[in-house]
């Protein structure tokens, strides 16, 4: 079902899958086009958790989605707000950060019992990604077109502010040693992780593809780690 | 960094062309060195060349430089192995 939260910048919307009750995981998708590659993966996990009996919530950031906020209006900062107003609407369950690629850097402001984190990456990996995107588009990238030349700046057809890439310049994903953290990475992804699934990432998939595998082997994975955290 | 048989890097190609762009291990199997991609897969934009790039990397274990992302290298299925063997070889 469909939910609302009030957001930084108004109110959003946010999926809700599962029981109402007991544990529940919060995603953070990648950001732009690899969360509209990633996104129908993502739901298909959170319908399986809700078959291991964990509740799922999806919300929309400020500017994506059914967002009422301008896409280049929204800030990094109000990523990150917006993501603890969620989990603070979820503060009477134990909320479980699950956060994908981007997404990862979205979540360090939040109360959470535990962080899962897939294919987490540094704002200077996602500023990367912009730059050989827009290499790719033709469009020569070097930092000083990235930051000041287009405003705001196409991402793969998302316009983004360049405020926005600014803020992503030291980011890096929150894992506090006092709650628990698990790293899960994809295919050939030979940075370090307490698991490596053989798949294809679906962020560089060039359409959104099912992957029931996938989706429940993740799923699987989350279940379990929270039961562990559970205790 | 370790040297890859140039069949070896052909087939890590094939494979991310069908992974990345979504196409049947048999059209990719079809492909040889004249191959056109660039303009001629509707598959492949730019973030789709992005995907193959990163893609490439990943399983190859190469770098590739932005100022290097150009059409010619990946006009033709030939083309593209030939820039990724050359990658590969270091």
């Amino acid at each position: 079902m469909i939910d609302f939260y009030d957001g930084p910048g108004g109110r959003e919307a946010m999926l809700c899958l599962g029981p109402a009750q007991g544990p529940v995981v919060l995603v953070a998708l990648p950001f732009w086009e690899e969360a509209n590659r990633t996104r129908v993966v993502a739901v298909a996990m959170l319908r399986a958790l809700a078959r291991h009996g964990i509740g799922g919530v999806l919300p929309d950031w400020p500017g994506t989605g059914e967002s009422l906020v301008e896409t280049e209006k929204a800030s990094f900062a109000q990523w990150r707000l917006a993501h603890r107003s969620v989990a603070e609407m979820l503060a009477a369950r134990r909320c479980y950060g699950v956060s994908m690629r981007g997404g990862t850097l979205v979540d360090g402001l939040a109360d959470l019992a535990g962080r899962w984190h897939l294919a987490p990456m540094t704002g200077e990996a996602v500023l990367r990604d912009v730059i050989r995107l827009r290499a790719a588009a033709g469009l020569r990238g070097d930092e000083h077109g990235v930051f000041g030349a287009e405003s705001p700046v196409r991402v793969a057809g998302n316009r983004v502010s360049p405020h926005f890439l600014a803020e992503l310049a030291g980011a890096a994903p929150s894992a506090p040693e006092a709650i628990p953290y698990r790293v899960v990475r994809l295919g050939h992804d030979r940075a370090p992780a307490d698991r490596t699934i053989d798949a294809v990432p679906p962020w560089r998939r060039a359409e959104p593809q099912e992957d029931p595998e996938l989706a429940a082997t993740l799923a699987e994975d989350i279940a379990q780690w929270i039961a562990t955290c559970e205790g | 960094m370790e040297l890859q048989a140039g069949s070896e890097v052909e087939a890590t190609v094939r494979g991310v062309l069908a992974d990345v762009l979504g196409l049947s291990q048999e059209r990719v199997a079809g492909f040889d060195a004249e191959t056109p991609l660039f303009g001629a897969l509707p598959e492949l934009d730019s973030m789709a060349v992005a995907g193959v790039l990163t893609e490439l990397e990943d399983r190859l274990g190469i770098l590739i430089e932005d100022d290097e992302v150009d059409g010619e290298m990946l006009e033709t299925f030939g083309q593209l192995v030939a820039f990724a063997n050359a990658k590969a070889q270091g």
